[in-house]
C-alpha cells in the first residue's frame, strides 16, 4: 500500500493518512472475503517481481524505482487474476488514503465525520 | 407496531402477521406498505440494520461496511469479475442509489407482451397508476438548477452541444441541496429512500419490523408457504444470534433483490425449471473528462444529468456520476508516483458513465454461506455497445470543453485527446479490459403464463405454490433499458393490489 500511494506531486503518502489504524479497523470489520483478497493480493505484490522486472526477489528487496516497475506492470498484467488482485490491494488502499482528512483538504473538500456504524435498536 | 433489531442468542423468537415480506427496498417496502394500507398487518423481514439518515456512513469505506451487502464483494463470476452492486440494510438499494426515477417505457410492456404473454393493457395502466402515486408521495423532483453541480452543467453543456435528447434527472428527493452523498445514504435526509416512508407507515400501520435477520428459508406446509425462518445477525460482528420464525397467515412475498431472492428460493427447496435463470442487468463503466477549470464533481448531486436518446439503438443509458477521492484513486490506473502525478488532477476530473441495455443473461444460484452465486458475461453484440457508449461519453466530455479523457481500458493509453477519439471505436471487446460494475439487475424468478419459463405468474403469484408472491426487481423479465426503482415500485403495488383485491 506505501508502494502505491508513496505520496509526491504536493499530496501526502499513505503512511501519513493513518494507514494503519485504516489496517486495524479493516481487519476487524471487513467480510471475510475481502480480507482473504487483500492478504492474497499483498502476497502476490510480494512474490511476483520475478513476472514484471525479472528479478527473483520479494518486492520489500528492490529499489524503489524496480518497486515502482514492478507495481505498474503488475497492474497492467496481461493475466487478468494477477491484475485483479493487485487492483484490490490497490482499491482498499485508496479507501484509506483517498478519505484522509489531509487529502480531502487538498481537493478542497471538508473532512468526512466519524461513520458513527450506529443503528436503530428499538 | 414493533421494531425487533438484533436478538443475542437464546429463545426463539417468533411473530406472526396476516403476510410476511422477506425486504425493505423498492419493492418490498411498496409491497408492504400497500397490503398495510389495505388493513393488512404485515411482517417486513430485513437482513440489514435499520439505519437512520444520522447512522449513515461519511466515507466510501463507511459505506462498504455499514450499507452494501457484504461489503460489495459479490462479483459475477465469468470472464470478468464485475461487482454487483446491492445493499443491506432497511430500504435496500434505495438508501444507496442515486433515487432516479423514470416511468416504464412503453415498448416495455409491449415486449412483455409479445415474449412472455404477460397481458399488457392492464399491467401498463396499473403500473403507470402506481408510479404517479409514488411521485406524489416520494416527491419526484428534477435537481435543482442550484444543486447541480459544475459536472451536470458540463454534461448538459455537452449534449446540447451534440445536439441528442438530454436533460436533467427526475428524482425521490424533497429539495436536494445537492451534497453529493448519495452512494454514502443522504445525511440530509433529502433522498427519498424507503426506510425514511414507507417502511415506518407500515409500522405505524400495526406492523412489525425485523432488521438484521436474514432469512434462511421459507417455510412451506405442503404447497402453502407458511412463514419464514433464520437468525439474527450482528450488524457490526456478524454474529449468528436468536432464530426467528415469523407465520404468515395469508402470504409470503418475497422481495430480497434479484440475486438474493431466486436464492433464498432455492434454499426452501422450490425446483422450478426457470428459477435462478433469465438473470439480466445494466453494466455499466465510466470515462473521466479533465477539465480545464476545477470541476470539483463531489460538490452537487451525484447523478444529475442523463441521456436516453441512445436507449432504443444502439442500447445505452448515458449519465453522470460523481465519485469521492477514495474511489477515484483506485480507479485511475497505475501506482506509485505515476498514480500521485495522477490524482493531483482530481478536482479536475468529471465522470461520466454509459449503462448497456444488455442482452446477455446469466444465472443466480444459491452459493456458499447463502450468498448468491452470479454467472453473467456480456457477448459480444453487448461488449460493442459498451465500446460504443464509451465512445459517446467520450465525445460528450470534448463537446464540454474537456482537455483529455481518461478511459480506463486495459491496454489503451491512459488518456486520450480530441483528435485520438478513434482509439475508443478500437477498444478491445474482452470484458477483462474493463473496470465495470452491474448495478440495474433484473430476472432470476421472472414472471410469466407459461410455468416451463417463468417463475411467477404476472401477478407475481409462484407458478404451483399458495401464498407465495415475489415483488422485487427478479420478476423483471427483460432489461428495461432505464433505470428500475420506479418499475420495481410499480410492479409490486400492482401484485399487491391485486392480491388483496
Amino acid at each position: 500500500m506505501v508502494a502505491i500511494f508513496p505520496g509526491g506531486s504536493g499530496l501526502p503518502g499513505i503512511v501519513e493518512c493513518d494507514l494503519d489504524g485504516f489496517l486495524d479497523r479493516f481487519f476487524q470489520e471487513a467480510a471475510l472475503a475481502l480480507k482473504l483478497g487483500l492478504v492474497a493480493g499483498a502476497v502476490l505484490y510480494q512474490l511476483s517481481p520475478l513476472l514484471t522486472v525479472g528479478l527473483p526477489v520479494p518486492a520489500f528487496l528492490l529499489s524503489e524505482a524496480q518497486r515502482e516497475r514492478h507495481l505498474n506492470r503488475l497492474l497492467s498484467h496481461p493475466i487478468y487474476l494477477l491484475r485483479q488482485a493487485c487492483f484490490l490491494l490497490k482499491t482498499v488502499a485508496g479507501l484509506c488514503w483517498g478519505s484522509h482528512p489531509s487529502v480531502r483538504a487538498l481537493y478542497a473538500l471538508p473532512p468526512y465525520p466519524p461513520d458513527p456504524g450506529s443503528c436503530r435498536s428499538t | 407496531m414493533s421494531h425487533h433489531a438484533y436478538q443475542p442468542k437464546g429463545p426463539r423468537f417468533e411473530a406472526e402477521a396476516d403476510y410476511v415480506v422477506v425486504g425493505s427496498g423498492a419493492g418490498g417496502a411498496m409491497a408492504a406498505v400497500t397490503l398495510a394500507r389495505a388493513g393488512q398487518q404485515v411482517a417486513i423481514v430485513e437482513a440489514g440494520p435499520w439505519r437512520e439518515p444520522k447512522d449513515y456512513p461519511s466515507s466510501a469505506y463507511g459505506a462498504l461496511r455499514d450499507l452494501f451487502d457484504e461489503y460489495g464483494t459479490t462479483v459475477t463470476m465469468g470472464r470478468a469479475l464485475w461487482p454487483v452492486v446491492q445493499a443491506r440494510v432497511v430500504g435496500g438499494t434505495t438508501v444507496i442509489n442515486s433515487a432516479i426515477a423514470v416511468r416504464t417505457p412503453s415498448d416495455v410492456f409491449d415486449r412483455w407482451q409479445r415474449e412472455f404473454d404477460i397481458p399488457r393493457a392492464e399491467l401498463a395502466d396499473s403500473v403507470w397508476r402506481h408510479e404517479d402515486r409514488v411521485e406524489r408521495e416520494l416527491c419526484v423532483e428534477e435537481v435543482p438548477a442550484g444543486s447541480l453541480g459544475r459536472s451536470n452543467e458540463l454534461a448538459l453543456l455537452g449534449g446540447k452541444r451534440l445536439e441528442y435528447e438530454n436533460h436533467v434527472m427526475r428524482r425521490y428527493t424533497k429539495h436536494c441541496d445537492g451534497s453529493g452523498q448519495c452512494l454514502q445514504g443522504c445525511k440530509a435526509g433529502k433522498k427519498q429512500s424507503t426506510n425514511l416512508n414507507y417502511v415506518p407507515e407500515t409500522l405505524s400501520r400495526g406492523g412489525h419490523v425485523l432488521s438484521s435477520a436474514p432469512v434462511e428459508r421459507v417455510v412451506f406446509e405442503g404447497t402453502r408457504a407458511i412463514g419464514v425462518l433464520g437468525h439474527f445477525v450482528d450488524p457490526l460482528h456478524r454474529k449468528r444470534g436468536a432464530e426467528f420464525f415469523v407465520r404468515a397467515k395469508k402470504g409470503v412475498v418475497i422481495a430480497a433483490s434479484a440475486t438474493h431472492s431466486p436464492a433464498l428460493l432455492q434454499r426452501s427447496g422450490l425446483r422450478h425449471p426457470a428459477l435462478g435463470k433469465f438473470f439480466r442487468a445494466h453494466p455499466g463503466t465510466g470515462v473521466f473528462g479533465v477539465y480545464d477549470q476545477p470541476v470539483d464533481m463531489n460538490i452537487g448531486a451525484t447523478q444529475g444529468w442523463a441521456s436516453i436518446h441512445y436507449r432504443d439503438s444502439p442500447g445505452l443509458k448515458l449519465e453522470t456520476l460523481a465519485i469521492p477521492p477514495e474511489m477515484v484513486a483506485g480507479r485511475l490506473s497505475g501506482g506509485g508516483h505515476t498514480l500521485m502525478a495522477r490524482v493531483k488532477e482530481f478536482r479536475h476530473l468529471a465522470m461520466w458513465v454509459c449503462a448497456v441495455r444488455a442482452e446477455s443473461h446469466g444465472t443466480v444460484k444459491n452459493g456458499f454461506g447463502n450468498r448468491p452465486s452470479v454467472r453473467y458475461t456480456l457477448d459480444r453484440a453487448d461488449m460493442e455497445k459498451l465500446r460504443t457508449g464509451l465512445h459517446l461519453v467520450a465525445k460528450t466530455h470534448f463537446a464540454a470543453g474537456a482537455k483529455r479523457v481518461i478511459p480506463g481500458i486495459q491496454g489503451l493509453p491512459y488518456d486520450l485527446g480530441p483528435d485520438q477519439l478513434h482509439v475508443l471505436e478500437n477498444a478491445p471487446l474482452d470484458p477483462r479490459a474493463y473496470v465495470a460494475i452491474l448495478s440495474h439487475l433484473f430476472g432470476g424468478c421472472v414472471m410469466g403464463k407459461d410455468e416451463r419459463t417463468s417463475v411467477c405468474d404476472p401477478n407475481g403469484r409462484v407458478h404451483g405454490y399458495q401464498g407465495l408472491l415475489v415483488a422485487d426487481a427478479s420478476v423483471i423479465p427483460s432489461n428495461l433499458g432505464v433505470n428500475p426503482q420506479h418499475t420495481i415500485m410499480g410492479l409490486a403495488g400492482h401484485f399487491m393490489e391485486r392480491q388483496v383485491a
